[in-house]
């Protein structure tokens, strides 16, 4: 009896969804979660004769990406949760997204079958041989539709670059290399090649009591195929030229705001640990997400962000609790709209924030089963820290710290976003603005 | 006052979460260890550098004067030495237990006997499992004899604590082992190392540790048993070999077959002076030793669990034998 209720229990957690990538049209959603699965969905086309379903999401294939693994040499086991998935730029006919754990990188390419041949001379209806007595006559095989089958292979499989774990995985905007960082290292690949990486980036120190920070994401820019920025521990960014040097250790640019010494206290390192970075669609600016705050950088200035956003600043006064559940070291991934004028991050309490840079107004979001009642429009969520309350406000310590957005994604073109909340797949849309503006 | 038993209380909870890092599904997490070997500096920095009218560090040949006492804490003697009753952290070191969320007994009168391994230092001969007070103290109490004489109270209530400083040379058992540091704040501290090597230790003035039976170094309290914050008063510092005893614990690496480094919790290492019985492993129950290379063979316990229950032990502080059984 208690077996089975931890392997429901372990079943549940296998289903925590730990990435959520749309590809660069939009029409495909992957997400990817810790039992190593990967589920791609696919947009309905819009159709007249089911209006209410136009443009919804539904599941499209479903895979096994990574298995756990132990190294028996180092006696370590590998983890099968998909820390993250990018999709290349479509090419052909067939999609192709990497997707990675702590250890190795995938390519898989996902391509559709509608059709299957007909008519064999040779063979009947099972494959079977036909007796060729009963052969009288020759026919041409046509090509007869069938059921839409969606066929998922490996075709590349990136393994033992990493020492440490991945953080990150990038695609070149040359589509033929990417990048995959772990604690101490990146590395770069050439999309064909699996033998062999080069090491563009290693802050392994030559004494490892002297580590002080460690790389905690890293990505290429969007339009030049030679640079790219990794963050750090310690929040700083460092923007690479590959064109400089072969190793690039000596970053072409660093982005660091100095500390407010007032707000110092014992976990100032930890909430000043940059979680993720994003260019802009424009690549002219980068989106950062530390514990308490989101921050945008303009690539041109390297002494503060531009715009510094408080997701949530109530839980400054938290911290050491945080800090003793843990919390405190999740992980929050920040997201661009399509226009770069909107930046949306996820908190706890499944709450998500979004952030109008225009405007500088800001709203709190829910993703619960109520908010996701077909049509149902989110209502906007305010925490309450003391002083006046109003009757939907939600007081800080009943704040659920288990249910935390982490993983968010915006389609690159139109206001649909998608919000992982722990193992629920929430996707909304802005039907009455759904242009970007 | 208040800023040290908050850092207290952080240092106890990021001691447990360095424990329970060794047995967390995909290894050691570089990252989240490092952040919490930098919590454990900040917390120690602003625990000695809250100036603490109870704060006793002993320095060399230490015979500072005692203390006033904090309030709270036992009437002076060697128990009193630690004061603040060692990190409910140190509980789990115990596999059966789990990290309790620090006890206010901080403001209790702790006896050293009070917080779990503490009992452990009774001397039994075994590794006993709670903080048998008592008995706790009645080994202190006899283990400390001559010591106490010399510097009486003077074990600081905060000298477990005070060993922060780590590395510090000063206040080292000769085993060089945990704590035991009184170390006057402001002492540098050096960065220590994760070793904790007590064969090559030189022992002082102290009478030769107890073998490093434990298959970890644990430092074999030498310093006559030295409960509480070790050397005692009275007792010079000892100054610990650094370098050379990293060395086979970076050195450990291949540098082919890379292994992950785990490294930077040996930095969390170095705050304590000891090295961790299996901390820097991978997993619990095997692997490649990272720490060092070489180990007792007998002795060799399964990382995790009590590196022995040898009387070595028993001359620990509770502080460090909390280390001692990570």
């Amino acid at each position: 009896d208690r077996d089975r209720d931890t392997q429901r229990e372990r079943e549940r957690e296998t289903d925590i969804i730990s990435t959520v990538e749309f590809n660069h049209t939009g029409e495909l959603l992957a997400t990817g979660d810790k039992g190593g699965r990967v589920v791609i969905f696919q947009r309905e086309p819009e159709s007249k004769n089911a209006p209410h379903s136009q443009g919804e999401y539904d599941v499209y294939s479903t895979f096994q990406s990574h298995e756990p693994e132990f190294d028996y040499l180092k006696s370590l086991e590998i983890e099968e949760k998909i820390n993250k998935i990018k999709w290349l730029p479509q090419q052909n006919a067939a999609h192709s997204l990497l997707s990675t754990n702590d250890k190795t990188i995938k390519l898989w390419k996902i391509t559709e079958r509608d059709k299957r041949p007909e008519g064999y001379n040779l063979k009947d209806e099972e494959g079977k041989l036909k007796d060729l007595s009963t052969v009288t006559s020759l026919q041409v095989p046509v090509l007869k539709p069938m059921d839409l089958m969606v066929e998922v292979s490996p075709r590349r499989i990136f393994a033992n670059g990493h020492t440490y774990h991945i953080n990150s995985i990038s695609v070149n905007s040359d589509c033929e290399t990417y990048m995959s960082a772990d604690d101490l290292r990146i590395n770069l690949w050439h999309l064909a090649i699996t033998d062999r990486s080069f090491n563009i980036v290693d802050i392994k120190p030559a004494n490892m009591e002297d580590l002080t920070e460690v790389i905690t994401a890293s990505e290429f820019h969007p339009h030049h195929c030679n640079l790219f920025v990794y963050s750090s521990s310690k929040g700083s960014l460092r923007l690479c030229d590959m064109r400089a040097a072969a190793l690039c250790d000596k970053h072409s640019k660093l982005f660091e705001e100095p500390e407010d010494p007032s707000n110092r206290s014992f976990f100032s390192e930890i909430i000043s640990s940059v979680s993720d970075v994003k260019f802009s669609h424009s690549g002219r600016y980068m989106l950062t997400r530390d514990y308490l705050t989101v921050k945008v950088w303009d690539l041109n200035m390297e002494a503060r962000p531009i715009e510094t956003y408080q997701v949530h600043d109530y839980l400054r006064s938290k911290l050491c609790s945080l800090y003793e559940n843990d919390c405190i070291f999740d992980k929050f991934e920040c997201a661009w709209n399509g226009s770069d004028s909107v930046i949306m991050t996820g908190a706890y309490n499944n709450f998500f924030r979004m952030f109008d840079r225009n405007t500088k107004r800001d709203v709190t979001l829910e993703a619960s089963r109520e908010s996701s009642k077909p049509r149902a429009v989110l209502k906007p969520r305010r925490v309450c820290v003391g002083g006046k309350r109003r009757r939907d406000d939600i007081s800080v310590d009943s704040l659920d710290f288990t249910k935390k957005i982490l993983h968010t994604a915006w389609h690159p073109a139109e206001n649909i976003i998608a919000i992982a909340a722990t193992n629920n797949l929430y996707i909304f849309q802005d039907k009455v603005n759904s242009e970007m503006h | 006052m208040e800023f040290k038993l908050e850092a207290h209380r952080i240092v106890s909870i990021s001691l447990g979460k360095i424990y329970n890092s060794r047995v967390q599904r995909g290894g050691i997490k570089l990252h989240k260890n490092l952040l919490v070997s930098l919590v454990l500096r900040s917390a120690r920095q602003v625990y000695l550098s809250d100036p603490c009218p109870g704060l006793y560090l002993a320095g060399p040949a230490g015979t500072p004067a005692p203390p006033p006492q904090q309030p709270g804490e036992p009437a002076a003697g060697p128990p009193a030495g630690w004061g603040e009753p060692p990190p409910p952290a140190a509980r789990a070191s115990w596999p059966e237990t789990e990290p309790q969320p620090e006890r206010s007994a901080v403001s209790e009168a702790p006896r050293v006997g009070d917080a779990v391994p503490a009992a452990t230092v009774t001397g039994v001969g075994d590794v006993p499992q709670g903080g048998e007070a008592d008995a706790a103290e009645a080994a202190w109490n006899r283990v400390d004899g001559p010591r106490q004489a010399a510097a009486g109270e003077a074990e600081d209530p905060a000298g477990g604590w005070g060993v922060f400083p780590l590395g510090s040379r000063a206040a080292r058992r000769p085993c060089g082992c945990p704590l035991g540091g009184q170390d006057p704040p402001g002492t540098p501290a050096a960065t220590p190392r994760a070793a904790c090597c007590c064969a090559p230790r030189p022992a002082e003035d102290e009478p030769p540790a107890p073998p490093a039976v434990c298959p970890r170094k644990r430092g074999a309290a030498g310093v006559g048993g030295g409960p509480a914050s070790c050397p005692a008063p009275g007792s010079t510092p000892l100054k610990k070999p650094r370098r050379n005893l990293e060395q086979p614990a970076s050195g450990g690496e291949d540098d082919d077959a890379e292994e992950m480094e785990t490294g930077n919790v040996a930095n969390l290492i170095s705050i304590f002076g000891s090295s961790f019985s299996g901390l820097l492993r991978k997993s619990p129950g095997g692997g490649r030793e990272e720490e060092e290379g070489e180990e007792s063979g007998p002795e060799a316990a399964e990382p995790g669990q009590i590196c022995c229950d040898k009387p070595v032990l028993r001359d620990m502080n509770p502080w460090s034998t909390a280390i001692v059984a990570f």
